[in-house]
């Protein structure tokens, strides 16, 4: 009866909250989001808010092309192996304390299962043969190593703020540190991190001005030019959930603390800041700019951010 | 019945034979020429194998002495075999190693002539390796060193009608004889001080009295492992080696002749010279660790070679090696030893493959290749395990290892408050990142992309070539998975040798040896890794791949309409430009220059880079005595 209990309760989790429906609605939701305010910031009318929803369902009953070039195994197999290590991903990150397998998870596997995703739509660009493919997975790879180093440093930034002189990169123990000691946010040490953090956020994520990769006007979407049918719809889908995670990564590692004692309560505001979040880094900045060249791309996260970045370690070093 | 202490002198004993016999019976008919290299393989795995049980999990210490001239008063006179857990790791993946080259020598050097040489010097190379690692006995040390460098440049040059591999092998012979002239030099300047060449009982002599003479051989001998293990800058010429010898070839330079320096270095620093609690030495290997990790992997994002690509990753991922075990923690020594031994298994496989490629299309220029996967779906898969592996997505072996060195790194950063490691582990996780977008770019320009015409009738490899790619494959998937069980039974023993050095000191030259030189163990607390579990990540993401596969399979249109190929697909060559390794007339980025925004914001750097890989001898000659006198400088200015 007790394994029975568990193997529901893990399911739940898995499919259900924090994993796979949670994790999908949100994302498509924050997309809508993000479409409809961009919508009004640029004073169009914009779609619906459930416009992301209804592009999935449609997306999901169109016929599947495969090209004639494409490796037809892994051009398949691409989209779910991103989609997968999102979902994963999702398991590992505290909801404000709220955590099925977070003690199972520390920054370092954070940091490489969030490269999986990326490496899924190179794998499938490149599976698909196209000449456009080719070059957007050539912009993708250095999108990918410009806001790595970045997102490192903060990374270690919190580990060493929360661990002090012992090695700290548990995920569970961030959040109890936040508690305990007030949100990471309001150490002004970290501040510079936290907008770094920011920054990193849109590149991860592929909006504009970091969208390189998937410059629709130049290169037709790089590595999903090929790509139609359900392939497409999951790949449509990843980088809306990519959204949520890498939002709530922020919310957990930077505002980790809040606690309600109310799970439904905590989601709602967790969804929220996230919410908030994409606004402020994904929306508003994909409104006012125009998409970087990609050698420039790479110069402002290894400069701007990654000095952002290295101010909040150093300073952390040095006990502030 | 032969008792246990005598398996590993038969076993090098065994595989130098087996060269001869080679020779003499073998040059002429295939049949007894594979049978004898075989037997000498497989028996040299089966007698280590045998010894995992008394020394990994009973940890005995086991001694040889040569003849029996056992120590007369206290003095070593004889040549001494000792086989502690240390040299235990290490000989096991060195005699893997060997049985997977040898089986897979067989088809893949079946085309060539003169193999009757060929096993000759693969035998000689596989013999001196195992006793390098097994030998206690310092002398005996350089003369394995000597036979196999030699072997290695004879090896390299193998191939010798082939482009560039005389070169090669004249370049690896001068700068490998300049790194077995400093160890000679440090080794008879050692005997010189303390009139014995046994390792136990020099480790014995010197505890607490190094003196200048020391400190001039220790430099010495630092160096001349360094040079065995390819740290920047001794590195120049393993490049080229590893690009020209035949890939089985390659892959045991990967596999175990560089492993044989990393072991020479531990040995040298925390048994014979006990010298890991100084900090400045630890911030020196690890200096030289992190500079040869970014090094190694800038230059591969530079190559257009599968071979020379690889031969880079291996220079980088030996960094990560050195750098772990400069920390001089237990943890740090154990993650530096798992990356030696996940080096071995994944740049095997990862050689492996490019051997396969190169049989079945003829060429390894990753500008003529292209869309392998469609002809070779097996290696395909193999190398994707390898290619995950080395840059450590989870939950592969290379990840499990790095995991360990960041934790290493920067616990080391916490508890010594230095902020160098910090940089060390930022360094080595950005590095993790390039691997990954090299061998993405491998993956694109090989196996990926599309097929050139002349490539269209390239089939599968062998099935003798296949086994053991699959056996590394899973060798990398388990001990990525069950890594503890790795930990507690490799790692932990082979850490605790290092760090408990009486036993070994007592063992060879009899009790209370250790306790009257005054040899302290260093105590040591077992690492803590519990974080990470591999198996729940797997259950989870099994769990969700089903979920997400039964809503694909309901779903009526998901098995997709392959496009039939219309006329102008790709035939008139409009598209070559965004393949070719050629830049065209409008367009200032090549389409196969995967890298071309980092390239070009870093210009600067790899300008100067490749400009300092210039591919003369004596350039590379002169780095090497130039940063043998910098360590030199070094020890007596930090460490002495």
């Amino acid at each position: 009866m007790e394994t029975i209990t568990t193997i529901l309760t893990n399911a739940f989790h898995v499919l259900v909250f924090p994993g796979l429906l949670f994790a999908a609605v949100v994302g498509l939701l924050l997309a809508g989001l993000d479409r409809k305010l961009l919508a009004r910031m640029q004073r169009r009318i914009g779609p619906p808010l459930l416009q992301p929803f209804y592009d999935f369902f449609k997306l999901m009953g169109k016929e599947t092309i495969i090209p004639h070039e494409a490796n037809r195994k892994a051009f398949l197999i691409a989209p779910v192996l991103g989609f997968v290590s999102l979902i994963v991903m999702m398991l590992f990150i505290p909801i404000f304390g709220y955590s099925p397998f977070s003690t199972n998870a520390d920054l370092i596997v954070i940091l490489y299962l969030l490269t999986i995703p990326a490496v899924a739509l190179i794998v499938g660009g490149s599976a698909s043969g196209s000449p456009y493919a080719g070059i957007g997975i050539s912009r993708e790879m250095v999108t990918m190593m410009a806001y790595e180093l970045p997102l490192v440093i903060v990374l270690l930034t919190v580990a060493k703020k929360v661990g002090g002189d012992e090695l700290v990169f548990s995920m569970q123990k961030i959040g109890d540190w936040q508690a305990m000691n007030g949100l990471l946010i309001s150490h002004w040490s970290l501040i510079p991190a936290a907008i770094a953090f920011l920054l990193v956020i849109p590149a991860e994520v592929g909006t504009q001005p970091f969208d390189v990769a998937e410059a629709e006007t130049e290169i037709c979407e790089g590595p999903l030019v090929e790509y139609s049918g359900a392939p497409l719809a999951m790949f449509k889908l990843n980088t809306a959930i990519k959204m949520f995670v890498m939002t709530a990564l922020f919310t957990f590692l930077f505002l980790g603390g809040i606690d309600t004692g109310i799970i439904a309560l905590n989601a709602l505001i967790f969804v929220a800041i996230c919410a908030v979040v994409t606004v402020l880094c994904m929306t508003l900045i994909h409104a006012i700019t125009a998409r970087l060249k990609i050698e420039h791309l790479f110069k402002f996260y290894w400069t701007f951010v990654s000095a952002l970045a290295a101010i909040s370690l150093i300073l952390v070093w040095l006990g502030l | 019945m032969i008792s246990v202490q005598h398996f590993p002198v038969i076993a090098v004993m065994g595989l130098f034979l087996c060269a001869f016999l080679v020779e003499i019976f073998g040059a002429k008919n295939k049949f007894i020429r594979n049978t004898i290299v075989l037997i000498a393989a497989a028996g040299a795995f089966a007698l280590i194998a045998s010894l995992i049980k008394p020394v990994l999990l009973n940890g005995e210490i086991i001694s040889y002495w040569m003849g029996n001239w056992e120590p007369v008063s206290g003095y070593a006179i004889g040549i001494g075999y000792e086989i502690d857990a240390l040299n235990m790791f290490f000989a096991l993946l060195v005699v893997t190693t060997i049985l997977l080259a040898a089986i897979y020598s067989i088809k893949y050097m079946a085309r060539d002539h003169h193999l009757g040489h060929y096993y000759t010097l693969f035998l000689m190379l596989s013999g001196s390796v195992l006793g390098l690692v097994l030998t206690g006995d310092i002398f005996n040390m350089f003369v394995m060193i000597e036979i196999m460098t030699f072997a290695s440049v004879a090896l390299t040059a193998f191939r010798n009608n082939k482009f560039g591999a005389l070169e090669a092998g004249f370049k690896y012979l001068i700068i490998g004889s300049i790194g077995s002239s400093m160890t000679l030099a440090g080794i008879a300047l050692l005997y010189a001080q303390c009139h014995t060449l046994n390792m136990a009982q020099i480790s014995a002599a010197l505890t607490n009295s190094l003196t200048p003479t020391t400190v001039l051989a220790f430099a010495l001998m630092f160096a001349g492992f360094g040079v065995k293990s390819y740290i920047v800058p001794f590195h120049a010429p393993a490049a080229e080696a590893y690009m020209t010898a035949p890939t089985s070839i390659s892959m045991v330079f990967s596999g175990m002749v560089n492993k044989a320096g990393v072991y020479g270095m531990i040995r040298l620093v925390y048994v014979i010279f006990r010298a890991m609690d100084l900090a400045p030495l630890q911030l020196i290997l690890a200096t030289f660790g992190t500079v040869t990790m970014f090094i190694g992997v800038t230059m591969a994002l530079a190559q257009h070679d599968f071979k020379r690509l690889l031969a880079f990753h291996s220079i980088s991922q030996i960094g990560y090696v050195i750098t772990a075990i400069g920390l001089g923690t237990v943890l740090g020594l154990e993650a530096g030893l798992f990356h030696a031994m996940n080096h071995t298994l994944f740049k095997g496989l990862l050689f492996l493959t490019a051997g396969a490629v190169l049989y079945a299309a003829g060429t390894t220029d990753l500008d003529k290749l292209g869309g392998l996967s469609k002809k070779m779906p097996k290696t395909t898969v193999c190398f994707l395990i390898g290619a995950f592996s080395i840059s450590g997505l989870p939950p592969f072996n290379g990840f499990a290892s790095k995991w360990m060195i960041y934790q290493a790194t920067y616990e080391k950063a916490a508890t010594t408050g230095n902020f160098a490691y910090a940089f060390v582990t930022i360094v080595a996780l950005v590095v993790s990142v390039m691997t990954l977008a090299s061998f993405i770019k491998v993956t694109q320009a090989v196996f990926f992309g599309q097929l050139p015409e002349n490539l269209k009738d390239v089939r599968e490899v062998p099935l003798l070539m296949r086994v053991p790619m699959w056996i590394m494959s899973v060798l990398c998937v388990l001990s990525g998975v069950f890594y503890n069980v790795v930990e507690k039974y490799l790692l932990t023993p082979a850490a605790n040798a290092a760090f408990n050095v009486t036993n070994y000191i007592d063992k060879m030259m009899g009790d209370g040896t250790a306790a009257a030189a005054g040899v302290t163990n260093i105590t040591v607390d077992g690492a803590t890794l519990s974080l990470w579990n591999p198996i729940l990540w797997l259950v989870l993401f099994a769990i969700v791949l089903i979920a997400v596969c039964i809503v694909v399979l309901t779903g009526e249109n998901t098995r997709g309409r392959v496009l039939a190929k219309t006329e102008n697909d790709s035939e008139d060559g409009k598209y070559a430009t965004f393949f070719g390794g050629e830049k065209s007339t409008h367009s200032h980025v090549a389409g196969s220059d995967l890298f071309w925004g980092f390239k070009h914001d870093f210009k600067g750097y790899f300008k100067f880079i490749q400009g300092m890989h210039s591919g003369v001898v004596s350039d590379y000659a002169l780095w090497a005595v130039v940063a043998t006198a910098l360590i030199v400088v070094l020890m007596f200015v930090f460490v002495h």
